[in-house]
């Protein structure tokens, strides 16, 4: 199914609507500091009034079948609200691994509750390194002799992993790095949750202590699976940073209109103006980036991995850029805890790291570019 | 309105595949094979000028005499009395084809001066110059920077004093692209300088070839000459040729400012293209054996990032265009980023050569770079500076307060 313009700008409202009622900036701050990391009341409200997790999930497992665009415009209002929640590690990573896979009772089993919003899930592949290359796993997983699999080994940066239903895992077997399902509350796993610069994206190291797993998709796939993972949720978070950056951008301008020194508003002040409207520029940018690549996702074309490769790019550096004079823009009540500036420097500067940073993105545009 | 929008287009696309071939793809490349000019003025000898002038002349006709050559105008001139964003589409559908560059009438004359003489001359001038503009047969120019009325437009110091029905001129402009070849130029003048600054001005149309009006190139630092300085020496223009009233010429100034538009797309045109894509850069990079350097990769990589980023922005403003909704901030955004983008792809080529751009070693696609390198700077000028640009996109988008009036800025204006 594909949204309008005119029902893009109204599940925008609705969504921001819902957001500003229920993920204030007090809420945030609160939720930031709990366990577990969001609340399951608005969760289940975010699920049952408005059918977020199902948005993108195919009719067949219970969802609306929309696409990345619709989802784009959530993830932006998300991202502009810093909501606390396992959206994206349940919506972008988990599910897209599961579609991926192309493993038709995975998929059964699992979307229809993800999509109703009972299920939380999330997908753990880095380990100590931080990196998501699969090649680079080495928890291993071994056949149990009885149709089943064994797993070990420790995983970190897992989003949500604490809280998780759900962990799919890439692990390494003969064939090579393969995914695998393990439900919450089985024998042998433990998570524990890492302090994460950003509070408001939990984060666990989780241990698999020969743990029973069972296979999702082909065995040695999980390099093909992630690939697919990548783009798609590289293309979610872009769209997050976007509407977090748009989101600074606004803070900037609305504080340079009322802000008075030597007599005037700062924002009269060109030092102060050229300094927002490059945020202006980055902002459009980043929006243009993130947008087309959801688009270009959803029309199936083979433009996408690089057009996906760009947003991930233009996005973690417009938002770093947009979080950080931001706080300039501010000047010293910007550096004080009680404002929200720092909420979205911690939020940009984890984002852009998340999956490896400028050292890995750069060389996967050019190496998708072909040089 | 997007029924109306494809109607539109297809039928634009019939005149033009009537009239004219499918441009080429410039972004394709084959190390070492074809032109590999990188010049983004055109700075031709004067034959080959002349040439490009009258083709230009020759294809606004045909526009004109299929109803394509002033969308926007009135029907009564010749006009085809449809919208800015009618406007827009045809230059992108006109994109995808290889026709004579039209820049030297379009820019300027046709895009900003024709709707200021529309909207503010008497009925005789318009029937004498608009039909004629729109036509290709004359050609119109700005004559608006002063030596000391840059970015401060409003502080223009050319003269015109009443002599019975005439005015007299007297002062001297700059940066006036296309002088050389126009029939009439619009030219802001002080006819009252006790006024406030923006009060004193009066807008006249100055046939150039009336005496007393002397064109001088202006030699430019690549070499060339694209721009001209216009000294005014006693020129009579009788008063009819006024537009707008007398001390009113700001407001005339205003709308032909408000007539500068930056065209959707526009990163594809042109050799400079090349200096853009992907491939282009790649092919470079093997050529000089530096496609393993990871300083230049890493370089290299955030370039492309903003210019395809760039172009993600221009596909989507042309989207809305086609559904009928004109572009908003997209547009400045994307003419600072294509400013920007260039500058920094010349100077990223410029590091992959080395020495090779500072003497020419006689190799394809190598020395030739040093034409776009030159021409870069005027791109963070022209049509507005940057700082100017920002300072538009902070007031207009974001809201922020204009500079207040200095009072000693008050003095020199009072």
């Amino acid at each position: 199914m594909t949204a309008d313009e005119s029902e893009l700008r109204e599940l925008r409202a609705s969504v921001r609507e819902f957001l500003e009622a229920k993920s204030p900036e007090e809420a945030v701050r609160k939720l930031m500091e709990s366990e577990p990391r969001f609340d399951p009341a608005v969760w289940s409200q975010a699920a049952d009034q408005l059918r977020l997790p199902g948005l993108a999930i195919p009719e067949e497992y219970g969802g609306d079948g929309f696409g990345l665009v619709e989802l784009g415009v959530v993830l932006e209002e998300m991202g502009r609200a810093l909501f606390c929640a396992p959206f994206f590690a349940t919506v972008l990573l988990a599910a897209q691994a599961l579609l991926a896979s192309g493993d038709q009772e995975a998929c059964a089993r699992h979307l229809p509750g993800i999509a109703a919003g009972r299920t939380t899930a999330t997908l753990a592949v880095a380990e100590d390194h931080g990196s998501w290359d699969p090649a680079m796993v080495s928890a291993r997983a071994v056949p149990d002799g009885d149709g089943g699999w064994t797993l070990r080994g420790s995983k970190c940066f897992v989003v949500d992993g604490t809280t998780a239903d759900l962990i799919l895992v890439v692990a390494r077997t003969v064939a090579g790095p393969t995914l695998f399902a393990v439900e919450r509350g089985t024998t042998g796993l433990a998570a524990e949750p890492m302090e994460t610069l950003d509070a408001t994206r939990a984060m666990a190291r989780v241990t698999f202590d020969a743990v029973p797993a069972t296979l999702v998709g082909a065995q040695g796939a999980g390099g093909r699976i992630m690939a697919k993972v990548l783009d798609i949720a590289s293309v979610g978070l872009a769209a997050e940073q976007a509407g977090g950056a748009r989101r600074c951008l606004e803070a900037s301008a609305e504080y340079a209109r009322v802000r008075h020194q030597f007599g005037r508003p700062i924002g009269s002040f060109q030092a102060v103006k050229h300094k927002c409207a490059d945020m202006l520029v980055q902002v459009e940018l980043a929006e243009a980036a993130s947008r087309e690549a959801a688009l270009l996702a959803d029309e199936g074309s083979d433009e996408f991995p690089v057009a996906a490769a760009v947003a991930h790019a233009c996005c973690s550096k417009a938002y770093m850029v947009a979080a950080m004079e931001n706080i300039q823009v501010h000047g010293g009540i910007g550096f004080t805890w009680e404002h929200p500036a720092h909420l979205y420097f911690r939020r940009a500067k984890s984002s852009q790291l998340l999956f490896g940073g400028p050292a890995v993105y750069h060389e996967r545009l050019l190496d998708r570019l072909g040089i | 309105m997007e029924q109306d929008m494809q109607d539109f287009a297809a039928e634009a696309r019939r005149f033009l595949d009537a009239h004219a071939a499918k441009a080429p793809d410039r972004t394709a490349v084959v190390w070492g094979e074809g032109d590999d000019s990188m010049a983004y003025f055109s700075s031709l000898p004067p034959d080959e000028e002349r040439e490009f002038v009258r083709r230009a002349r020759e294809w606004q006709r045909i526009r004109y005499e299929n109803g394509f050559g002033w969308i926007t105008g009135p029907v009564e001139y010749g006009g085809r009395g449809l919208t800015p964003v009618h406007d827009l589409l045809y230059d992108a559908v006109e994109s995808e084809y290889d026709v004579a560059d039209t820049g030297v009438l379009g820019v300027i004359g046709l895009g900003m001066i024709g709707p200021t003489i529309l909207a503010h001359a008497q009925p005789h001038i318009k029937d004498r110059w608009l039909p004629a503009m729109y036509r290709g047969d004359a050609i119109a120019c700005q004559l608006f920077s002063e030596p000391g009325a840059g970015s401060d437009l409003a502080s223009v110091a050319t003269r015109a004093v009443r002599e019975g029905e005439d005015w007299v001129l007297n002062g001297q402009k700059v940066w006036t692209s296309v002088a050389q070849h126009s029939q009439i130029g619009l030219a802001l003048t002080r006819t009252d300088p006790d006024a406030r600054k923006h009060r004193g001005i009066t807008a006249f149309l100055v046939p150039m070839d009336a005496p007393g009006v002397e064109v001088r190139p202006l030699r430019q630092m690549t070499g060339g000459a694209d721009f001209n300085e216009v000294f005014l020496t006693d020129v009579r223009i009788p008063d009819d040729h006024r537009l707008g009233e007398v001390d009113g010429g700001w407001t005339v100034a205003l709308t032909t400012l408000m007539n500068e538009r930056a065209t959707v797309g526009s990163e594809g045109v042109g050799p400079v293209a090349a200096a853009l894509s992907p491939d282009h850069l790649s092919a470079l990079m093997r050529a000089t054996w530096t496609w393993d350097d990871r300083a230049l990769r890493a370089r290299l990589a955030e370039l492309l990032v903003d210019v395809l980023a760039t172009g993600h922005l221009n596909a989507r403003a042309l989207r809305k265009l086609r559904s009928g909704v004109a572009p908003g901030p997209e547009m400045s955004v994307s003419k600072l980023m294509y400013g920007q983008n260039l500058t920094r792809a010349a100077h990223f080529v410029s590091d992959v050569l080395g020495p090779r751009i500072i003497a020419d070693t006689g190799r394809w696609g190598t020395y030739a770079w040093t034409e776009l390198l030159l021409a870069t700077p005027a791109l963070r000028i022209l049509g507005g500076t940057e700082e100017i640009m920002k300072n538009i996109l902070a007031e207009r988008v974001l809201g922020l307060p204009r500079e207040p009036v200095t009072t000693a800025a008050k003095e020199v204006r009072s």
